[in-house]
């Protein structure tokens, strides 16, 4: 069973933000009103943290930070769900069962890295934004927790394919949407357990670092820090 | 007589509301589809298979039901002169799609991919939707209702996940 993980190379990143914009609309994540993005309720399963600024006006350099799901190995958020609507499944992606929630927000509460989302209200979407919603991710209602998923729906998808095609699950059949879209390969993903793949030698670099580690949680998804 | 007026408004909203829910969650609503399609004579008397016309099973989620570029295949000519086979031939000439009524609807924040079952499950069709070869008139209701208690006691049985991730999204 492959353990899936994610690197992230902060000296690639350009803070684009494509990966946050194909992420949003690859799993049908909600656009909020302006009203509720400014009590702090837009929802964002990718989301572009700034860390600081460099250089004085108008040279400013934003060092920035994607920050998704750390698909903990030790996930804080699942020891407090009351419903089991959230665990680790066996292939170590922490998996968020809609239908299962209740709404309480322990989950919430409890990441350390503030990365589950609430739906405070459910908006009318754009015309636009509607006819694009992606049918192999559900649109979540009102009162309900959700999160990133390492796009669980594609590797449902290309498992699938390749179980009809009668071959084995090879290591560029599945990647979430913002791996695809990242238009300078910033972001590796693949099989932590599989000591070759790209994933595995990037997360045992000297520059690799996990998100306050500290804690405990073990995060799946890493960084490589920037070099000036 | 306000009063009443507004009772009866309650009334009537509460009912209105009722009805609503129930029909939303109601499997047993019969569905009359415009063409009274003989399964019996496609599917059993003619041995057709059921993937030559419900195409897209082995290929994704949905089984997909024919229109009129399957049917036109062979009624792009009327052959007995049936009535129903008159409605097929007058949709395919007039090229307009027939408005099948579908059935079977999962929820969509379940996943049920008819390629997992009958593609890598190898699963008969029977199963689920009964025997079709039997049926001279097309199904009004579900053969097996869409009901999650139905498909994990056939997930138990056959020893299939019950990971809820994998059928929940």
């Amino acid at each position: 069973m492959p353990k899936y993980g994610m690197v992230i190379d902060l000296n690639k990143c350009t803070s684009c933000q494509a990966c946050v914009t194909a992420c949003k609309v690859e799993n049908n994540v909600q656009i909020v009103s302006e009203d509720d993005a400014q009590h702090g309720r837009a929802m964002f399963w990718m989301k572009m943290l700034t860390m600081e600024f460099d250089g004085d006006y108008p040279n400013i350099k934003p060092k920035t930070l994607p920050r998704n799901c750390m698909q903990c190995d030790e996930p804080s958020c699942i020891k407090v769900c009351p419903v089991r609507a959230t665990y680790i499944r066996e292939d170590g992606i922490v998996a968020q069962i809609y239908p299962q929630c209740i709404g309480c927000r322990y989950c919430m509460a409890n990441c350390p890295y503030t990365v589950k989302v609430f739906n405070w209200d459910r908006q009318a979407q754009p015309k636009e934004v509607e006819k694009t919603y992606n049918p192999d991710v559900s649109v979540r209602p009102k009162g309900i927790v959700e999160k990133c998923t390492f796009c669980v729906h594609r590797l449902q998808d290309a498992s699938e394919k390749a179980k009809a095609e009668h071959r084995e699950l090879e290591p560029g059949d599945y990647v979430p949407a913002c791996v695809e879209a990242c238009p300078v390969d910033a972001i590796t993903f693949g099989d932590l357990d599989d000591k070759k793949s790209d994933v595995s030698v990037a997360s045992r670099d000297y520059r690799a670092f996990g998100l306050l580690e500290e804690l405990g949680t073990v995060p799946k998804v890493r960084y490589l820090n920037a070099i000036e | 007589m306000k009063k009443i007026l507004i009772l009866l408004a309650i009334a009537l909203g509460a009912a209105a509301g009722a009805y609503v829910v129930s029909s939303a969650v109601n499997r047993e609503e019969k569905v009359v589809q415009p063409i009274s399609f003989n399964h019996a004579l496609h599917a059993g008397k003619y041995k057709i298979p059921c993937m030559a016309c419900h195409q897209r099973v082995m290929m994704g989620d949905r089984a997909s039901i024919p229109n009129i570029e399957v049917c036109g295949a062979c009624h792009s000519t009327p052959m007995k002169k049936t009535p129903g086979e008159l409605q097929v031939y007058q949709y395919v000439s007039q090229h307009k799609q027939i408005p099948w009524y579908s059935i079977y609807h999962v929820p969509d924040y379940v996943k049920f991919s008819h390629r997992r079952h009958v593609g890598i499950g190898k699963l008969d069709c029977k199963l689920c939707h009964g025997d079709m070869t039997q049926l001279t008139a097309p199904p009004q209701t579900q053969f097996l209702q869409i009901k999650m208690q139905n498909c994990w006691n056939c997930h138990v049985k056959h020893h299939v996940t019950t990971d809820c991730s994998h059928c929940h999204r």
